[in-house]
C-alpha cells in the first residue's frame, strides 16, 4: 500500500516536471501573473477573460527567462486569447486527449518564475458542446473537480496519461472549467490569422417573454423573444425589425431559448438567409433578414 | 479593495461585472465610477478595481431563463420604472387602470416583490441577466 501511493506521488511529480515547459506566466501589473499555454509556432494561449486590454506583453518563459509577445488575437465567445512571441521558443509537444469523467486530471499554472505550479483532481463532468454567454461555441462542456488562484487561469490540464485536455478557466461561481484541446485546435489559427472569429450576427438584444394566450394558437408556441434593442443599421434594422417585435423563430429553430436559436448563428451563416417568424401588434407575420459577421467589439 | 467594494452598490457592480461587451462596459463603467458609486480617483484606479472584479463572475454558458412575462407586463414594468403611476399607465397603454393593478399585482407574484419599487429593481438586474445579443 505504502508502495503504491508512493509510486503514485512521484509518477505524478515526474509527469509534472515533463509537463512544466508547457505553461509560461503573462505578467500583470502589481506584481502579479495569469498563466498561458506554450503553443506551436511561437505562440502563447491564455484565457480572454484574464487579459487586461493591452497589445503587449512581458513573459516568464518555461525556466525563468523573461520575453515579450504582442496580442494576436482574442475572443470573448470562446475565451480563447493568442499572443505572438517576440522570440522562438521550441514549444513541448501537446498530444490532445479526450477528458472522461471521473478521470483524473492534472492542472497546471505558472508560478511566475518560470516552473509550474500543480494541481490534482478528477473531471468532474464531461458533457456535451454548449454555447458561450457571448455567443461562442465550445466542443465540450468539461468541468474540474479541483480549485484555481486566479495566477493559475490559462495553464494547460492534462490526463493521467500526459495526454493534452485543454485550457483552464474560471467559469460561474470561480468553478473551474475547460477550453476542450478541440476548440484550442480550431479557434486559435483562425485568431493567428485574423486576430478574430467571425461569428454570425443579426444586430438585435432578445428577452425571453411569454406569448400572450390569445396568440399562442396562431404562434404555436408558448414563448418567444421579445426585441429589446436593435443596432443602427444593422442586419435586423436593415430588415424592418422594431424594439417590441417578439421573434418566434429563426429559420425553423423556435425561439424558445437562447441555446436554440445561437445554433443559427455560426460563421457558416454569415450572408444567409434568417427567416424570422415574428408576432406585431397581435398579428404573427414573417421577415427575412440577411445575416451579417459581428462586428469587431 | 474590498471597503471600496462594500460601498459601491451592489446591483450596478453585478451588472458591470457581467456586461462582456466591451462597448456595453465602457459605459456601464461611466455609469457606475463617474457617477460617484465607486469612490475612486482616476480612470486607472477605477479600472484597477473593475479587472479585479470581472473574473469574478466567469466564463458563463447562456443563461436558459423560463419566461417570465407577458409583453404587457414588460410595458408596465417599463411604465412604473419610468415613475408612472396606475392612472397614467392605463392611459398611456390604453387600458383601465383595473386592469394595470392586476398585471402589477402578477408582476409583483412573479419577482417576489413587495413594492413596486423593489420590482422594478429585481426585473432590471433579472432583464440584463436575461438579454442576449444575436
Amino acid at each position: 500500500m505504502t508502495e503504491l501511493l508512493e509510486r503514485l506521488s512521484s509518477d505524478l511529480a515526474a509527469r509534472a516536471a515533463a509537463l512544466q515547459g508547457t505553461v509560461a506566466a503573462i505578467r500583470l501589473p502589481r506584481e502579479r501573473h495569469v498563466s498561458a499555454i506554450v503553443w506551436p509556432g511561437d505562440a502563447l494561449v491564455a484565457s480572454e477573460q484574464s487579459l487586461p486590454e493591452r497589445e503587449q506583453f512581458d513573459l516568464v518563459l518555461p525556466g525563468g527567462a523573461e520575453g515579450q509577445a504582442r496580442l494576436a488575437g482574442r475572443d470573448p465567445g470562446t475565451n480563447i486569447a493568442v499572443l505572438r512571441l517576440s522570440q522562438p521558443l521550441a514549444p513541448a509537444a501537446l498530444a490532445p486527449g479526450e477528458a472522461r469523467a471521473g478521470a483524473l486530471a492534472l492542472a497546471l499554472g505558472a508560478d511566475g518564475t518560470g516552473a509550474a505550479s500543480v494541481r490534482l483532481g478528477l473531471v468532474n463532468h464531461a458533457g456535451p458542446q454548449w454555447h458561450s454567454l457571448a455567443g461562442g461555441l465550445i466542443e465540450r462542456r468539461i468541468a474540474l473537480d479541483l480549485r484555481l488562484v486566479r495566477a493559475e487561469e490559462g495553464g494547460p490540464v492534462f490526463s493521467a496519461a500526459g495526454a493534452f485536455l485543454g485550457m483552464s478557466t474560471f467559469g460561474a461561481r470561480s468553478r473551474v472549467l475547460v477550453i476542450p484541446a478541440a476548440t484550442l485546435e480550431r479557434v486559435v489559427p483562425l485568431l493567428l490569422k485574423d486576430g478574430r472569429v467571425a461569428r454570425g450576427w443579426l444586430g438585435v438584444a432578445l428577452h425571453p417573454v411569454a406569448v400572450p394566450d390569445a396568440l399562442r394558437g396562431e404562434a404555436g408556441q408558448p414563448s418567444g423573444m421579445m426585441v429589446m434593442s436593435l443596432a443602427a443599421g444593422g442586419p435586423a434594422a436593415k430588415a424592418g425589425i422594431v424594439a417590441g417585435d417578439i421573434v418566434l423563430s429563426v429559420n425553423d429553430a423556435a425561439a424558445s431559448g437562447f441555446r436554440r436559436i445561437a445554433g443559427q448563428f455560426g460563421p457558416e451563416r454569415i450572408g444567409r438567409k434568417a427567416a424570422l417568424r415574428l408576432i406585431r401588434g397581435g398579428t404573427v407575420l414573417s421577415v427575412d433578414a440577411v445575416i451579417e459577421a459581428r462586428p469587431a467589439a | 479593495m474590498s471597503a471600496v467594494l462594500r460601498t459601491a452598490p451592489a446591483i450596478a457592480l453585478k451588472v458591470l461585472v457581467r456586461a462582456t461587451d466591451p462597448a456595453r462596459r465602457e459605459l456601464l463603467r461611466r455609469l457606475v465610477v463617474d457617477a460617484g458609486h465607486l469612490p475612486v480617483d482616476s480612470p486607472s484606479a477605477a479600472d484597477a478595481v473593475l479587472s479585479d472584479r470581472l473574473p469574478a463572475e466567469g466564463f458563463a454558458s447562456m443563461p436558459e431563463p423560463s419566461p417570465l412575462f407577458t409583453p404587457r407586463e414588460v410595458e408596465v414594468l417599463a411604465a412604473i420604472g419610468a415613475g408612472l403611476t396606475s392612472k397614467m399607465i392605463a392611459r398611456r397603454l390604453a387600458i383601465s387602470p383595473h386592469t394595470v393593478k392586476f398585471h402589477v399585482e402578477s408582476l409583483l407574484r412573479k419577482l417576489g416583490a413587495r413594492t413596486r419599487a423593489e420590482a422594478v429593481a429585481k426585473a432590471r438586474e433579472q432583464t440584463l441577466r436575461n438579454t442576449v445579443e444575436f
